[in-house]
Order: structure tokens, then sequence, then C-alpha cells
């Protein structure tokens, strides 16, 4: 019987994993709800013996399995629990306080030097008609956060608040996933409305000149790094069976910081673009106290701002630079919400 | 009263216990110093010997 794509369930980790190879156990695996249909196909990659000379032709006789790539994307609406868990795996590095039903959680990236740049790992399971037959049941083990891109925009719906999360993994496929999902955990979404926006000095909800914002964090992470000698086999002991990674580490990480915004008479951003003044931007999306996301960028400039409009309305477009704070490095996240565990 | 958390610095060295606001863990974080366990304490031996 066909199945309508709407009947896809995804769980993934919400702990890490203990490591690369070991998938999160089903007590350590929650299940949401997204918005977008891709599916995290797990890709094959092979290679032949054409090359070859010996043959007395140039055309493949064999194929051989090389290795495997599984990645994909989660696209929802901004909730504190997704928040907290995109920015626990996605920056890597995590102080969990509180307790129920209030959990703080703490994200830095990683440093380096002190805590290695190999991401935190976790297990992704789709699945369409789960049990005896089912459609898709499978699990990626061993996938780590490529980016994240937050977008506000103007307007009373969800799809205002909204976040894409990008991961890729070791290609190490579990199938069936042998995982029974949780019930869909209960989201407290973070609307647009709630924004208090304060970048290089200004508060632009309180001069109600925000229009939309977008901000984004990438690992680049190191796929082809994650291949080394011993980096293991898709069926372990398997040397036909297709190479998987065996590390995913970031590469030169990014961040982003991108807003448009009214501009009127004593509006200051080309000013700040000349002069390129220096400051924080801190970005705060609330459900209730107990529920909210507060980015901080701890030091942009102004690369780019252009005059344009929106619906008619002056409005000047802006691209921040972030940079390092000594201190305070360049991003932090405080992520609060009532699901404990994560990233621990 | 903020609630409190155990870190420990990058070179391994004795957890120090701080308060779990963004402006102590934030710089702590970046300078290297990771969450831990409490220290487990030490318990006086109030056995007599013979």
């Amino acid at each position: 019987m066909s199945a309508n794509i709407r009947e896809i369930l995804i769980g993934f980790g919400k702990g890490k994993q203990t490591d690369i190879a070991t998938a999160n156990p089903a007590t350590n695996v929650w299940q949401l709800k997204k918005l977008n249909a891709a599916l995290a196909n797990p890709k094959l990659n092979t290679e032949s013996d054409a090359e070859e000379f010996g043959k007395g032709h140039e055309f493949a006789t064999q194929v051989f399995k090389t290795s495997w790539d599984i990645a994909g994307a989660i696209e929802k609406y901004l909730s504190s629990d997704i928040a907290a868990w995109a920015m626990a795996f996605g920056l890597g590095k995590v102080v969990k306080s509180g307790s129920t039903p209030n959990f703080t959680y703490t994200c830095t990236p990683l440093n380096p030097t002190a805590d290695g740049i190999e991401l935190p790992y976790f297990s992704f399971i789709e699945q369409i008609r789960p049990g005896g037959s089912p459609v898709i049941d499978r699990m990626a083990v061993g996938c780590a956060i490529e980016g994240w891109t937050i977008m506000v925009g103007s307007g009373p719906g969800r799809a205002n608040s909204k976040i894409n999360i990008e991961f890729v993994s070791s290609g190490k496929l579990t199938e069936p996933s042998g995982i029974t999902l949780p019930a869909a955990t209960v989201e407290k979404l973070l609307p647009s409305a709630s924004l208090t926006l304060t970048i290089n000095g200004i508060d632009y909800v309180t001069s109600k000149n925000i229009v939309s914002l977008e901000t984004s964090w990438k690992n680049n992470v190191r796929l082809d790094g994650g291949f080394f000698p011993g980096s293991g086999f898709q069926t372990p002991g398997d040397g036909a069976s297709g190479a998987i990674r065996g590390r995913l580490e970031f590469g030169n990480r990014q961040g982003a910081l991108r807003f448009v915004a009214r501009f009127e008479n004593g509006s200051t951003e080309l000013t700040k673009l000349r002069q390129q003044t220096a400051g924080t931007a801190v970005i705060l999306l609330t459900y209730d106290s107990n529920n909210s996301l507060e980015l901080t960028w701890h030091k942009v400039s102004f690369a780019t701002a252009e005059v344009g409009e929106t619906d008619g309305i002056v409005t000047v477009s802006v691209e921040c630079l972030p940079m390092w704070d000594e201190t305070n490095g360049v991003v932090s996240a405080v992520a609060r919400c009532g699901v404990d565990g994560i990233c621990q | 009263m903020a609630e409190k958390v155990w870190m420990r610095p990058p070179d391994g060295g004795a957890p120090r216990e701080v308060e779990a606001t963004p402006e102590i863990l934030v710089p702590l974080m970046v300078q290297g110093y990771s969450q831990c366990e409490p220290p487990e304490e030490v318990t006086e031996d109030v056995r007599e010997h013979s």
C-alpha cells in the first residue's frame, strides 16, 4: 500500500553518543516534527575496475563498494527544545544547569586546544510505518551538525520563526533501526513576536524598525578527513561493505548575522559601516520564563549596509561580521527548556 | 541566588564551583573549562585504631 510522505517520523539522539560508532539507545532518543519532506537517503559510492589493465578492454567487469554518505536537513518552526538541541550539538560545548521545568544549556563553540575538533555525535532515525511491514525504518549512526540557520520574519504565523539544521554522518547505517520512537515532544515555540534584539548599541524592537533577521553557524565539517586508515566498514570485519567515517571534525567555522531594518532619519547603520563600529548583537526569543533562546554574537561590525525597500518602506539590509572577542569568544547561546539531558 | 555548577580547567587542575550564569560560564568555556561532576568529599576516618 502506498505511503504518504507525511507519515514520516523522525527521531534523533537527545543525548550524545558515547562515540561515533555507538548508536544512541532508544531511551535517549526523542521524536520531533519537521517541515521538510526531504529524507536523509544513504548514498553508496562505488568504483569499478574499468581502469585496470589485464582485462583486454576498457569496460567495467566488477563494481566495488567504496564508501557511504548520509546527510540531511531538519526544517522546523523554532522552539525552545530544538533550539537547545541545535545550539548544544551545533556549537559543541555545553554546560547544563537548572532542573525541571527549567533546564538551562549554556553553549559555546568548542575550544580546539582544550576540547579537540570532533563534534558531539547523535543518531538520526527515519521511519514510515515502523513495525511489521515498514516502508522505511533506518538509523544513521554517528551524525554531527554541519550548521544551523535561524530565520525571524515579520508576521504573526509560526513560519516567521524557523530553524534549519543540516547534518552529516559517518555513513554507518542500521536498518531496521531497532528503535521504537517515543511520542513526539510537545514543543514550546519561540515566536517572532517575542523577539528582543540589540545590535551594535541599537534596540531594533523598541524602535519598531526590525523587519527580519537571519543568523547562522556552519561547522564546515571535514568530510574527507573522516576516512582514514582504520576508519572502519559498514559491516565490521567485512572489507567489501564500504568504508565509513571514523571521525567528524569541524573545519573553518563561520558565523553569520544579517538583518533588515527600517531606515529613517537618524538611522546609524551607514555611519557604523563607515566607522567600522563594533559591538554586541543579542537576539532573544521567548515562550515563557522557562523556555527561551538568547543568542549573543559578542563582537560584530557591519560588513555591508545597503539601503533599499521592503513593501514600499525604505529599509537597510545589513550584513554583520562576527568577530572574536578576547573574553567571550565569537558566539554563545543560552537555551532554556523543560527537556533534560540534551547533549549530555 | 544563582545555581552553581562545577567546572574543570583545561589543564586538568582542581575543579571550581561557579555560578551558572552566562557572564561567568562563557568566559570559562572559551578558556577551555568543561563542566564536571562535583569532586568527591573526603570524609575523615574517625574509627579508633587499637
